[in-house]
């Protein structure tokens, strides 16, 4: 059996708050990612999935259970050594420019100096700031997320964590990090994505939870997250009375409804929506579409942390 | 460790407040060179002027001047240095900053160590920029030794890190620069008064008890006004006359910094 890249039990972490206040920010998280995988993390704010990020990390002591990173314990600094974090607020001092910051976050992780002179220059050009000679300072937003990547991949790490990756970066450089992280995976890299961008995480995730008030709601993968509704759109090119009498023939009594030449319906079975289809040809009418109603994976998350179930 | 030391004096010079520091360093010696007049006499010796006081042998007039020089230089770059070093301390725990450092494999304890000695280094800096060129040019000039202002730097500098630590100390359950300014800048200014004081607390402090306690309050406390005191007596040619500011300020120095670095290693973020 494999070791898992990162594996909770019963995951607790409780704070006290100035006026004596406990808060449980996570209640028992017992989660398991497997190496070479993308690993979705998704919750509304405060859900605590930046506290399970800094447990994780060893930034935050958990108050029970347990977490394993890479099979050691995250405050290990020989673990640490194997795994990059990108944080979701990053302030990068003034007076670095990019090459210093990454020499030094390489430094801070024990990456040989030789191996730097051949690795910064690279990342800096997959990051897409090769050719940017200012101070960090002055860098935007996109920027300096750019650059917050490369800081986490100056080790080549064997599980990368990145908070809110995309925040901050068009269209194109969310699409150039989704490419990163799929060909990172291809190179049996583990990550830890946490984001909001729901359609992001449907993208390139093999395995998804919802974190909701320190709890694991759901875990799955995107298919079963996006599973069909059992409901079909039927796109037809025209719209009669003999169309209409044909369609209910078949259906009646299940819910169904028209907008313009399309047809929304939940048929009970496969069957009945090829019979469906048979009758309508049969009229004649030109089907333009059949499509099935997939569950997006914001509206299953909606659903699930607005508490009904899909 | 090493890179976290590197860092902060990399973040020191890029720090307006280090480079005032510098600026007055030069300035001070600057000062000290041009109010010092050598007249060398026939016999081979050779006569000081400082400022406009009278001709004295340099054999006098070299520790006297040492003398004036550490106690202009030394209160001053004590307080100059906490108000650049405790920065650098406090930035470490910045939020966005200490998620990027104390997730990497290298122990928190070690970044923030690294970092209380990018300080101490620049105290030890900015106190030789101070001291140094007069001290070399009087035993170049006159031929009498200054060596020990190499002592003084040593004793300065220790009584620095005492201050430091505590500044250390006080950075980790807040945030902000002022509070570690504060309790460094306390413990230095009770300093002389704690020393003396029979005459500066127990006329205030009539009860067995308070005394007791204004006592313990001296002996936990670094020493720094006597730490002076000795460090100018030994630059001219003095003999040590007690180890107990020294080992009892190291003890506090040692207790404090530890205590720091635990903590550091066991908070939660």
């Amino acid at each position: 059996m494999t070791i898992p890249a990162i594996e909770t039990r019963d995951l607790r972490k409780s704070f006290r708050t100035l006026r004596g206040r406990i808060v449980d920010a996570l209640q028992g998280v017992t989660l398991r990612v497997e190496p070479g995988t993308i690993f979705g993390l998704i919750g509304q704010n405060g859900a605590g999935k930046t506290t399970l990020v800094k447990v994780l990390l060893g930034l935050s002591t958990p108050s029970g259970g347990s977490a394993r990173l890479l099979g050691g314990l995250p405050g290990n600094a020989a673990v640490r050594r194997r795994v990059g974090y990108l944080p979701e607020q990053m302030r990068l001092p003034d007076y670095f420019n990019a090459r210093d910051f990454l020499r030094y976050m390489g430094r801070l992780n024990g990456v040989d100096s030789g191996v730097m002179k051949r690795r910064i220059p690279e990342l800096l050009e997959l990051v897409g700031l090769a050719d940017v000679r200012k101070p960090v300072k002055s860098y935007s937003k996109g920027m300096q997320q750019r650059l917050g990547l490369a800081q986490a991949l100056v080790n080549d790490p064997e599980v990368l964590f990145l908070d809110e990756p995309t925040d901050g970066l068009d269209p194109l450089g969310r699409k150039d990090v989704r490419d990163l992280l799929i060909g990172l995976r291809a190179q049996g890299k583990t990550i830890f994505l946490n984001s909001h961008l729901l359609s992001e995480i449907e993208m390139v995730c093999d395995q998804i939870v919802i974190l909701d008030n320190g709890n694991v709601a759901r875990a799955a993968t995107p298919s079963e997250f996006t599973r069909g509704t059992g409901e079909y759109f039927v796109r037809v090119a025209r719209l009669d009375e003999s169309i209409r009498t044909a369609v209910e023939a078949v259906l009646h009594p299940s819910p169904m409804s028209w907008q313009q030449t399309t047809l929304r319906c939940m048929p009970r079975d496969v069957t009945q929506l090829n019979t469906l289809i048979d009758r309508l040809r049969s009229v004649p009418v030109e089907l333009e579409s059949v499509e099935q109603v997939k569950l997006s994976l914001e509206q299953f998350f909606l659903e699930v942390v607005g508490g009904q179930e899909p | 460790m090493f890179a976290t030391y590197m860092n902060s004096l990399h973040e020191t010079l890029s720090r307006r407040v280090a480079l005032v520091l510098f600026g007055v360093a030069i300035l001070v010696t600057l000062a000290f060179n041009w109010l010092v007049h050598i007249r060398p006499l026939a016999n081979g010796m050779s006569t000081m002027i400082v400022g406009a006081q009278l001709p004295a042998p340099s054999g006098i007039a070299v520790p006297a001047v040492l003398e004036s020089m550490l106690r202009a230089t030394g209160t001053l770059w004590l307080l100059l240095a906490i108000f650049a070093a405790a920065p650098l301390l406090t930035s470490s725990l910045e939020k966005g900053w200490l998620e990027l450092t104390f997730s990497k494999g290298t122990p928190r304890w070690r970044i923030f160590l690294g970092r209380f000695l990018g300080g101490l280094t620049l105290y030890a800096f900015t106190f030789t920029l101070a001291t140094f060129p007069l001290a070399a040019r009087l035993w170049w000039e006159t031929g009498v030794g200054t060596w020990r202002i190499g002592i003084a730097l040593l004793v300065q500098t220790f009584s620095f890190a005492a201050l430091l630590s505590a500044a250390a100390l006080v950075t980790l359950p807040q945030k902000g620069v002022t509070l570690p300014i504060m309790a460094s800048v306390a413990i230095w200014v009770l300093s002389p008064s704690l020393a003396a004081r029979q005459q500066a607390y127990y006329r205030l402090f009539t009860s067995h008890l308070a005394r007791t306690i204004v006592d313990w309050v001296y002996r936990i406390l670094p020493k720094c006004s006597e730490l002076e005191d000795l460090c100018i007596s030994l630059v001219q040619g003095g003999r040590m006359t007690s180890w107990w500011p020294v080992w009892s300020t190291s003890v506090f120095t040692l207790a404090v910094l530890s205590l720091t670095l635990w903590q550091l290693s066991r908070k939660s973020f």
